[in-house]
């Protein structure tokens, strides 16, 4: 075109200045939440722990003994053998993690509920489930109905007549021993699962009686050295067995990763020979909010010696009620919708609103428990039933679509192979479906929690107490919770010193717990893509 | 866990024998005596064990607080670690209609006597309300710091600025003195017992009522910070948040017609400082002191009512004086006669 005026222009110059602007601007969107979440993180964890007031040999003891060798250690592992520095890291992390849950466990055995109860529902448990696999392979010609009833005559039997004849003996063994038993014994069981996939079952035995002697060492040396029997042997079972597990299958399987262990043991050393130092040069820490008093003691009126003791353990029992509840109904609900619904009007319906029901603001829900629970169905106001069902209702859209997700990712080639084996829809849902969606479901289940384990709104409404002095004890008992009892402390007793110290060590805790709540999810999830 | 010895299977029956025995004897060490019949909550009076729940009036909220904690303490010797007491901060009248009549809690807190319907309510549902009176508190007018052209006012002129009636919109249409700015009002909601009693003592039960075009809010320390952010505001509340933000907004003394009166302890105690100081109340159900931890803790509240350093001091309310106290105790023993006779 340009040829037939007979002049021919030049591409000219085109400015890049309104681009780089644009990716600059945003940039600084992106960036723009983060800083100002972190910013004020880093201000309220000042303000919770106060680094600056331990002493200056403090921060030089620990800065030896374990920051500069982590980093040494660290970054040469880091640059030489990736694979090794994650499996130390890693750890770490589950050591972190599991004892932080082992405190939480600890503290049900220690407070809400008597090991001798624990033991006699294990018991109970055990003997039904023994019961039911006993009836299915007595005889597979009994008719389905015979065994079906069989099996629940005998699993209500052993629910109401076990655990009342257990409590009621007149000697029974120490709590410490009941919980070796009781908690120690599963926990066995399942790393002699693990073993037997991984080693054969020839190893199986020998892994079962070791974890049992490492638990059984809390119940009885624990004793011997002066440490209380119960949390030892929880610590011991929930927190030192699985980390010790993972760290010897994983080595076993991939003896070249040895130098995580190394890693490990530079943090950890690092860390005791560095206590250990500073204790005997009398160099003060910092004089942290966040201390052991702040999560043992209960609320006090004078800020310094307030603590989130009934709130903690408020939050496991709430979170444990939810979880009971919405995993279950969730589950339920997503293999409706994906494995057997038919595609019709409904379905559509119920999807739409189950979406629509995830973006409900919790207050609804909380006016929905209140409205249910409370004025409908008459039961008194805050307990940890009436918390957790309408917690359990906030987070249940989120379970069934994330639920749902998963069942969607399992391939339909699966099914269909499992199909053409001749297998039912049922067995093709138990033995091929939801195993391969498990991972999947529990990552989205945790998230689901940690939503809930942060939520005031709901509570509020449904009238939990303000201050509670102990742990409930019962369903029927009033609970509080950490972001409540940080409500509680920022609105009813305002003032400074409240401000600067109950309200910076409760949301401390309080995003700690979330977080490593959420990356027990990520490592799930994680290792479930890798695993596809 | 893996590194057990790997031998044949003799060596490991042989090991699993002597580890099974040995845990069996370890077994037998280490029993404890079932809790058949003891479990702590016996009637040796000297561990008491039991749940209380406490709602109503934000007021009183910080004093059932600080007397639930001394409670329960497990630190002090004469404290009930198994009485299990949760407070709820509701406000004195919802705490009566959601909670209280309807039979979900023990004690009703209040700053404001309870009113005839209240009571009848509660007697719809078998419950007696026993009063108890625990503090005195004082209400506190409060504006801004740089205010330097105000330090008294009169009830008159409280009454009118406060007032439904012809509502002032500037300073200067209450008093030419004063200069000609918009006033900004700060005060509490009127489910709170504050606002109630603003009324009974200032406004009048038959008077032109509350005016509604002010902010309105549950939470004292807003009324603080919206005074405390404009130079022409004014707000009431209670005496125990008031004193511990003295530095941050200024009291103004009140002029019942004897002279101007600041607003301090002293001056509550005495009765001087008419007609904003007022009793506060909690209200106990008479069945549930025949529970001997509730009754317990109703006579550790009225014993420790006296004491400055919870009332006065942690809290910031006037304690009782003697005869109160005892006129109080006096009532509280019959009413636990009643329940448990």
């Amino acid at each position: 075109m340009a040829t037939e005026r007979g002049t021919i222009e030049s591409f000219g110059h085109v400015s890049r200045t309104a681009g780089t602007v644009f990716r600059y601007l945003l940039l600084a969107a992106t960036l723009f939440g983060i800083v100002a979440l972190t910013v004020l993180l880093i201000y309220v964890a000042n303000d919770a722990i106060r680094p600056l007031t331990a002493d200056p040999g403090w921060h030089l003891t620990f800065l030896l003994t374990l920051v500069l060798p982590t980093l040494a250690v660290g970054a040469y592992l880091f640059r030489t053998d990736p694979a090794s520095f994650r499996f130390g890291g890693a750890i770490v992390g589950t050591l972190a993690v599991s004892t932080m849950f082992a405190g939480g466990v600890a503290m049900l055995f220690v407070d809400i509920v008597e090991p001798v109860t624990w033991f006699a529902y294990v018991l109970a448990l055990c003997l039904a489930l023994g019961g039911v696999v006993v009836i299915e392979r007595l005889d597979r010609r009994l008719p389905f109905l015979v065994r079906f009833v069989a099996a629940g005559v005998i699993v209500l039997v052993s629910l109401l007549v076990v655990p009342g004849a257990v409590t009621s003996l007149p000697v029974y063994p120490s709590d410490g021993v009941l919980l070796t038993l009781s908690v120690g014994a599963p926990i066995a069981l399942v790393v002699g699962r693990y073993v037997a996939a991984a080693d054969g079952r020839r190893r199986r035995v020998a892994a079962v009686v070791a974890t049992l002697v490492v638990v059984g060492l809390g119940a009885f040396v624990g004793p011997l050295v002066g440490v209380t029997p119960v949390p030892a042997t929880v610590v011991l079972a929930v927190a030192v067995v699985p980390t010790g597990g993972y760290a010897i299958g994983r080595i076993r399987r991939n003896p070249e990763r040895r130098a995580g262990l190394g890693l490990a043991a530079v943090i950890l050393g690092g860390t005791v020979v560095g206590a250990v130092a500073v204790d005997a040069l009398g160099f003060a820490g910092p004089q942290s909010w966040v201390d052991w008093g702040f999560l043992t003691s209960a609320h006090s009126g004078t800020a310094a010696n307030a603590g989130l003791y009934p709130a903690i353990g408020g939050s496991i029992l709430l979170m444990v009620t939810v979880a009971a509840l919405s995993f279950p109904l969730g589950v339920g609900a997503a293999v409706y919708l994906e494995e057997y619904a038919p595609d019709n009007r409904l379905t559509r319906f119920i999807d739409v609103n189950i979406s629509n029901l995830a973006g409900v603001p919790s207050v609804v829900y909380g006016l929905l428990g209140l409205g249910v629970f409370v004025t409908y169905l008459g039961q008194s106001t805050g307990t940890v039933l009436i918390g957790g069902a309408t917690l359990a209702l906030l987070i249940l859209p989120i379970v069934i679509i994330s639920a749902r997700e998963a069942l969607r990712s399992v391939p339909d080639s699966m099914r269909q192979a499992s199909y053409g084996m001749g297998a039912t829809r049922w067995q093709t849902i138990k033995n091929v479906v939801l195993p391969r969606a498990f991972p999947g479901i529990l990552t989205g289940t945790i998230l689901a929690l940690g939503r809930a384990i942060g939520e005031t709104a709901p509570l509020i409404m449904i009238g939990a107490p303000n201050v509670l002095f102990s742990l409930p004890t019962a369903l029927s008992s009033k609970v509080s919770a950490m972001p409540l009892q940080v409500y509680a402390w920022a609105s009813l007793f305002a003032s400074e010193p409240f401000y600067q110290a109950a309200v910076p060590a409760g949301v401390v805790v309080l995003l700690i717990v979330l977080l490593s709540m959420n990356s027990i999810a990520i490592v799930l999830r994680n290792k479930y893509q890798s695993d596809q | 866990m893996t590194d057990e010895p790997t031998g044949g299977s003799t060596s490991r029956r042989k090991f699993l024998t002597a580890a099974g025995s040995a845990g069996a004897l370890a077994l037998a060490g280490c029993t404890q005596s079932g809790s058949g019949g003891d479990g702590g909550d016996g009637g040796d009076g000297s561990s008491l064990s039991g749940t209380i729940d406490i709602a109503g009036s934000s007021t009183v909220f910080p004093l059932a607080t600080a007397m639930a904690e001394r409670f329960q303490s497990p630190d002090s010797p004469s404290g009930h670690p198994e009485v299990n007491i949760n407070i709820q901060s509701t406000g004195s009248g919802g705490g009566f209609a959601n909670h209280f009549c309807p039979g979900r809690t023990d004690f009703n807190n209040a700053s404001r006597p309870i009113q005839p319907e209240e009571e009848e309510a509660c007697s719809e549902n078998d419950i007696t309300p026993v009063e108890l009176t625990v503090a005195t508190d004082a209400l506190t007018v409060v504006v801004n710091n740089e205010a330097d052209w105000i330090d008294c006012m009169t009830v008159e002129e409280l009454r009118q600025i406060w007032s439904a009636e012809d509502p002032p919109t500037t300073w200067s249409e209450v008093n030419s003195d004063w200069p000609d700015q918009d006033i900004e009002l700060y005060g509490p909601t009127d489910a709170s017992g504050t606002y109630d009693y603003f009324i009974e003592a200032i406004l009048g039960e038959e008077g032109p009522g509350h005016r509604q075009d002010y902010s309105a809010t549950e939470q004292d320390r807003t009324i603080i910070q919206g005074v405390e952010g404009s130079e022409n505001a004014i707000g009431y509340l209670g005496f125990a948040y008031y004193s511990q933000n003295t530095d941050r907004v200024k009291a103004l003394g009140i002029d019942d017609g004897d002279g101007c009166v600041e607003p301090s302890l002293e001056t509550a105690r005495t009765g001087e400082y008419t007609p904003l100081s007022r009793p506060l109340f909690t209200y106990v159900k008479q069945s549930s002191l025949a529970e001997e931890h509730v009754a317990e803790f109703a006579r550790f509240w009225l014993e420790n009512a006296t004491s400055q350093s919870i009332v006065a001091d942690e809290v910031g309310y006037v304690p009782l004086n003697d005869e109160d106290q005892q006129a109080t105790m006096d009532a509280l023993e019959s009413a636990i006669e009643n329940a448990s006779g």
